[in-house]
């Protein structure tokens, strides 16, 4: 089976098929990324179809200097990034969900599929991802994407410095902050 | 060296990215330490509570993507199973294909092995997309619902500090650089 490299070789002389392929492969973790970057399901489709249009334009000038799933990941958070700077309204982090909307629940919750749990497990776990959505939409955007890249997409450290342009130290310190703010707002979720 | 100095550490040690030297310092010191312990399993578990925000592939997402590729001329074009110069003859042929087959069936005569499909595509492909609209969901493990139920019963991160010499957790105030070392310091701000 051929490497996702060798695959955008092939792509970028003309093989739509494997551009297909890539597509297969990598479709879920990119709206996986993209959902927990902006925390919208329509932001995230946005933005979604617009990292495999760039990947896609981009094929011309891809070299393989790089894993393709670092440089698909930077493509992604430059997308998401983008985005998110197109719709703020000031500042510099991009506020995700009023506390309205995540009450309200506007934004519907992904649960698991059926399985054999105990209902309430279920709801739990499901009350438990709307929670984190709201403080991940609190997160500065560097710090999220460090996060999220590492721990939700399982990048190590020295992948997410790449694709955030950062030192592996800046990568380390990101995370560690991004785990104190999330504990702060997740502890004053209980309190309050 | 205080307990504040060695969080960052921990954090990498959760994550598998600390040095031997650096996981034998905290190991070293989460001996002596329950406070840290529990920070430990804290941090342990926001990032099994992040890996629960997964979202899902919208319907028809791929018609969508590749619609607009399309659109936008960013993919080549679907090669064509018969060539232009090839299509005249597409009429002949069939009508061939079906006397053929007449003529087999009518005299039952012992059919030979189907016909092999479609070319294969020289692009080996993975496996079939999951038809779960959920896409790959994967359930907490034990552990990691323990760990995230500790969060619950959390009342008061200060409290993590209270004993601590060094200041209380920094929190980023949004724009603060992670790596500024003019970061505000100080208690706990609203977030």
């Amino acid at each position: 089976m051929p490497t996702d490299e060798e695959l955008m070789l092939l792509f970028r002389e003309g093989s739509r098929e494997a551009f297909e392929e890539l597509f297969s492969r990598h479709h879920r973790a990119v709206v996986r990324f993209a959902w927990r970057m902006t925390g919208d399901p329509f932001a995230a489709e946005e933005a979604a179809q617009e990292i495999f249009l760039r990947i896609a334009r981009a094929a011309p000038a891809y070299r393989p200097t790089a894993k393709f799933t670092t440089w698909m990941y930077t493509v992604a958070r430059r997308a998401t990034l983008n985005y998110l700077r197109d719709t703020k309204e000031g500042g510099e982090k991009v506020p995700i969900l009023s506390e309205g909307e995540a009450e309200d629940g506007v934004y519907p919750v992904q649960l698991p599929g059926p399985d054999d749990r105990n209902p309430e497990q279920v709801v739990w776990e499901a009350q438990l991802a709307q929670r984190f959505r709201t403080a991940l939409g609190e997160l500065p955007e560097g710090h999220r994407a460090a996060f999220v890249l590492n721990r939700g997409d399982g990048l190590s450290y020295e992948e997410v410095a790449q694709v955030l342009g950062v030192t592996v130290q800046a990568v380390k310190t990101r995370i560690f902050r991004a785990r104190e703010m999330l504990l702060s707002r997740l502890s004053k979720d209980v309190s309050a | 060296m205080g307990c504040r100095d060695i969080f960052e550490t921990i954090s990498a040690c959760v994550d598998g990215e600390a040095s031997p030297e650096e996981a034998a310092r905290v190991r070293e010191h989460l001996a002596s330490c329950e406070r840290c312990r529990v920070l430990e399993r804290q941090m342990h578990a926001v990032g099994a509570g992040v890996r629960q925000v997964r979202g899902s592939v919208p319907d028809r997402f791929r018609e969508a993507v590749f619609a607009r590729l399309d659109a936008e001329g960013a993919l080549p074009k679907r090669k064509k199973v018969f060539p232009t110069a090839w299509r005249w003859m597409a009429v002949p042929l069939a009508a061939a294909a079906a006397l053929g087959f007449f003529l087999l069936t009518s005299r039952d005569a012992v059919r030979g092995p189907d016909s092999p499909g479609p070319a294969t595509s020289r692009i080996e492909t993975s496996a079939p997309p999951d038809p779960s609209p959920q896409g790959n969901a994967v359930a907490l493990s034990t552990e990691d619902r323990e760990m995230l139920a500790l969060l619950d019963i959390l009342e008061d991160p200060a409290d993590l500090d209270a004993n601590d010499d060094a200041e209380g957790m920094e929190l980023l105030a949004p724009g603060d650089s992670a790596d500024s070392p003019n970061r505000p310091r100080g208690g706990r701000s609203g977030a």
